[in-house]
């Protein structure tokens, strides 16, 4: 009788993982039935663009180099993502009023405002749309017992590296079998005078308690 | 000893205000971007309340045509046991400062200092609002589609219901944009097989008809 590895079930079983989740994310529900959501899931090598661009981000965003620095780590035990995207252009014909715009028709007519994150104006129920379908693929990937989690950071540098094209908005899925959970607690990017450091930059009055006070 | 059918009533109508509360907790504990919370979640499991929405969503459906389909969507929630409505609490007056321009004014002071559309009768959000905020709506609902899947009960999701429920002052103050999630536990559900012109021709208004009889199979081949 044939012996498979270990790594090699867990392997073929996210690849399938993955496949099972994009379905999940496909076939949930949709405002108006418009499935107009692009999903694609990013191989290794692309992933590695993805960690760079976030890690270069660096002080401008401390959240997107956090991610960055993240993904480099994940990629060492077997991990996937899935980025799903949507255009903005509303064709609900809803004129609910939430992008700012009384009808969908003067969204759509509204100059676009490019920038590296996203394209907008975007028409709201086109981005429910879209987190409902990350949430399926959230939750599909939950009940297959895969660690998760939903990354703002990751779609946007995927947009902005133009691993998924056609889209105005979207947002990435992050799975992993990794041996613990990699995606809570992240405590080995900080060593603790840079964290101490940073606590009390941004919270002076849990050390001062008075925020009159002069500090030196 | 013989059960009877109003009991079996009494506890189809105790399953639904368990299965709302479950419903709830999955919603809750669904992502939020950037780990903020901000949505609630409130469960109108009252006939008399749903029954001030659905109204109120009637008279919504008269503003513009575009909103004609609130009447049909009125009529099928009119048969829920009950409608959970998800909100979000800081689109409207707290961006995200997360400057990802969904909203098209590529940076949050930008949007802060746009103004938003007045209160007037037919807007229903007033945007513009903080669409990375208010995408937690959309986590939200799924979880509580996902957990009703989960129980094997009927749901519908309904914007009309949130924006009418947001009109009639139900919602917190400040609540930006709403989402509702009806549910029903019948043997059939109230949410599927939708024939045209169903806000005049549905079970209730077909009750008191000779054609009672015809209804149930017009209604699963013509829809």
């Amino acid at each position: 009788m044939a012996i498979v590895e270990m790594e090699t079930m867990v392997k073929a079983g996210l690849d399938r993982a993955v496949e099972l989740m994009a379905l999940a994310a496909h076939n949930s529900f949709r405002f108006n039935d418009r499935n107009t959501v692009k999903i694609i899931s990013v191989g290794h090598e692309e992933m590695e663009q993805l960690a760079e661009y976030c890690f270069s981000l660096g002080d401008m965003s401390p959240l997107a180099a956090r991610d960055g620095r993240h993904l480099v780590q994940l990629m060492k035990e077997p991990c996937a993502l899935l980025v799903m995207g949507d255009k903005r252009r509303s064709d609900f014909n809803y004129n609910c009023g939430a992008c700012g715009f009384r009808t969908c028709k003067e969204l759509n007519a509204a100059e676009e405002m490019e920038s590296l994150t996203a394209n907008g104006p975007s028409c709201l129920f086109k981005n429910i749309n879209l987190g409902i379908a990350a949430n399926a693929a959230a939750s599909a990937a939950h009940r297959l017992g895969l660690h998760c989690r939903v990354f703002s950071t990751l779609a946007f540098a995927a947009m902005a590296m133009e691993v998924i094209t056609d889209v105005d908005v979207c947002i990435s899925v992050s799975v992993s079998a990794a041996r613990k959970n990699p995606y809570f607690d992240r405590h080995e990017f900080w060593t603790r005078d840079y964290w101490d450091e940073i606590f009390a930059k941004e919270f002076p009055t849990y050390n001062r308690g008075f925020i009159g006070a002069v500090e030196d | 000893m013989e059960r009877s059918i109003k009991q079996y009533e009494i506890d189809r109508k105790e399953a639904v205000r368990i299965a709302a509360r479950l419903l709830l907790a999955s919603g809750t504990t669904t992502p939020r971007v950037g780990g903020v919370g901000e949505c609630t979640i409130h469960i109108v499991d009252d006939e008399c309340d749903i029954e001030d929405i659905c109204q109120k969503m009637e008279a919504m459906a008269d503003i513009k045509k575009s909103w004609a389909f609130f009447r049909r969507d009125a009529a099928m929630v009119r048969d829920a046991d009950a409608v959970m409505i998800g909100t979000s609490l800081r689109s409207l007056t707290d961006p995200a400062d997360i400057n990802c321009n969904m909203c098209g004014k590529l940076v949050c002071e930008y949007l802060k200092d746009e103004e938003k559309l007045p209160a007037e009768p037919d807007v229903a959000f007033t945007g513009p609002l903080c669409t990375f905020r208010a995408a937690n709506i959309a986590y939200a609902v799924d979880g509580m589609v996902s957990q009703a899947r989960n129980l094997g009960i009927d749901y519908g999701v309904y914007w009309s219901v949130g924006a009418a429920a947001l009109r009639m002052g139900l919602l917190p103050r400040d609540t930006g944009f709403a989402l509702a999630v009806a549910i029903s536990i019948t043997e059939k559900s109230p949410f599927r097989d939708i024939p045209l012109k169903y806000d005049e021709i549905n079970q209730r208004t077909m009750n008191d008809r000779m054609i009672n009889r015809l209804w149930p199979q017009f209604r699963s081949i013509y829809s």
